[in-house]
Parts: structure tokens; sequence; C-alpha cells
């Protein structure tokens, strides 16, 4: 403990101070949106690190119902609460972007909707988790997890299926789609960079989830000995 | 070291400023969150270990996990 903590602090100070660096100094300035596109190179990352984490949610939900595990239990609480929190500042961002360039903060299209929502269904699953009382919780949670999967792929298809106020896809979107290679690098970098940051944080948050349930079985057996 | 100075070379407005301070504020408070809960899980352990340590009818129950 004594040496994760600064060496954690400094990883993700240093990704951070890097990723800043690359987008707000490096990359070229976009011609339409001007300066304040920069905001993609944090918008975009945190959105994929969400959905990764919200995709091992459900891996590690369906392995759960299948071995029981308190590993796979550990693995799936870790990425909810990461992936919720790469998700609010998915949703802290976009709207930051959306006013100067849209001229509003929010509107009810299908991306911005979907996403929302699929942030409630994760924050819900925290809260049971955190509040459901009884030896069912971790099934149970498994179970709400691996249905609230179900919207990762309809937030990530609704820019294909609907007409949006969101942009298209710019990588992958079809033959008018695509970044220019300066910004594509920078982008890619912070992709890469937002992914370490990820893992550091669902790791520290594995390792904390499995020291407290390492702690509360101590406590049971103290109890049961009748000692604490 | 003159803040200024480090932002000079940062193409910076106002919406994005405030987009990259919250995503830092956000992140540092969460890592630092993290870190203050395994501080107190560690340190609920060890007075744990320590009562049962005085205790003698239970000399088995010491670390149980990671």
């Amino acid at each position: 403990m004594k040496k994760i903590a600064p060496i954690s602090l400094l990883l993700i100070v240093a990704l951070l101070a890097i990723t800043s660096y690359l987008a707000l100094a490096v990359a070229p300035t976009e011609q339409t949106m001007g300066d304040v596109q920069r905001i993609f190179y944090y918008h975009v990352p945190s959105g994929w690190v969400a959905f990764l984490c919200f995709f091992i949610n459900f891996v590690a939900s369906g392995v759960y119902l299948w071995k029981r595990s308190a590993g796979s239990d550990a693995v799936a609480a870790a990425s909810a609460e990461v992936g919720v929190v790469f998700c609010t500042v998915l949703l802290i961002t976009g709207p930051l972007w959306a006013r100067p360039v849209w001229g509003i903060w929010w509107t009810w299209d299908a991306r911005l909707t979907t996403t929302l929502v699929l942030w409630l269904i994760y924050v819900s699953y925290l809260v049971l988790r955190r509040f459901s009382a009884g030896g069912q919780t971790q099934a149970l949670a498994a179970a709400f997890a691996i249905f609230g999967f179900a919207d990762v792929p309809i937030v990530y298809m609704s820019i294909r299926w609907f007409r949006t106020q969101h942009p298209s896809p710019v990588m992958g979107g079809g033959q008018n789609s695509g970044l220019d290679p300066a910004m594509a690098h920078v982008f890619l970098a912070n992709l890469a960079a937002f992914t370490v940051m990820g893992i550091v944080f669902l790791v520290l948050r594995y390792q904390l989830q499995m020291q407290e349930h390492a702690l509360e079985s101590a406590h049971a057996q103290a109890a049961l000995k009748g000692v604490a | 070291m003159n803040p200024t100075g480090l932002l000079s070379g940062m193409h910076l407005t106002p919406y994005s400023a405030a987009a990259y301070a919250i995503a830092w504020v956000i992140y540092l408070g969460y890592l630092g969150r993290i870190l203050l809960r395994m501080k107190k899980v560690a340190a609920e352990r060890e007075e744990l270990e320590r009562t049962l340590t005085r205790n003698p009818v239970t000399p088995s129950l010491t670390r149980s996990a990671s």
C-alpha cells in the first residue's frame, strides 16, 4: 500500500498531463469548430474506456453466475464503478463541447439519451450492490448487469440507426469519415493512454474489493468465535 | 513556475479548459478515493489482527486473503 499510492498517483498524473499536452498543444486546430474541438481527445477515449469496462462487467457477471467465485464478482464490481466514472466524464465533456458548437447544452437525440440511460443503468447497479441486503446481492447484481449491457450496442449503433444531432462516426463511419493523420496520431495516443489509465483504476479497485471481502470474512470468523 | 507560462502553448477555450479541468478533478478524485479506502481497510485489518493476537481463543485466524 505504501508503494502503490505514490506510484499510481504519479502514473495517473503523468498520463493526464501527456494526454492534455498532446490534445491542447500538439494536435492541429480543426477548421470548422476551432480549438473547442480539442475536447474530442478526452471525450471519445473516456467513452471507449467506459464501454470497455461495461463489457468486462458483462463477462465477469456471466462468469459469476456460472462459477460463483468471489474474484469474478470483484471484477464485476470494480469494472462497473470505473465504467461509471469514465461515463460521467463522457457525459460532462459532451455538453461542454455541444454548447459552443450546437448552441445548446443538451438535446434528447438517440445517442445522448441512450448514453444517459446507460449511465443510469450502471449507477443503479452500484446502488443495488451497495444497499441490497441478503446473500443473493451478487447474483441479483450479475443478472441485472447482463441485461443492462444490452444498452451498450444500442448506444454504439444509435448514430448509425437514427438521424441524430450528434455527429456520425468519425472513424469507421463510411466513405466521408476519417481524421487528418496528425489528429489521428494524437487521438490514438490518447486512446492508448486512457486504456492504460482505465486498467490502472480497474486493478486498484479490484484489489480494494478483494481486501474488503477478506476483511468482511475475517470479521465474520472473529464474530463466530466470539472475539470481535 | 508561472502557470500562465505553462499554459501559453495550449490552445484553450473556456469550454475546453472547463472540460479538461473537470476531467482531471474527476479522475484524480476517484484515484484519491480508492487509495483512501485501501488505507482504511488496511488499518481495520491491522486492528482486527491485533485483537485476534491478544485473544488466545483464535490463534489461527490471521491473514485470510490477499
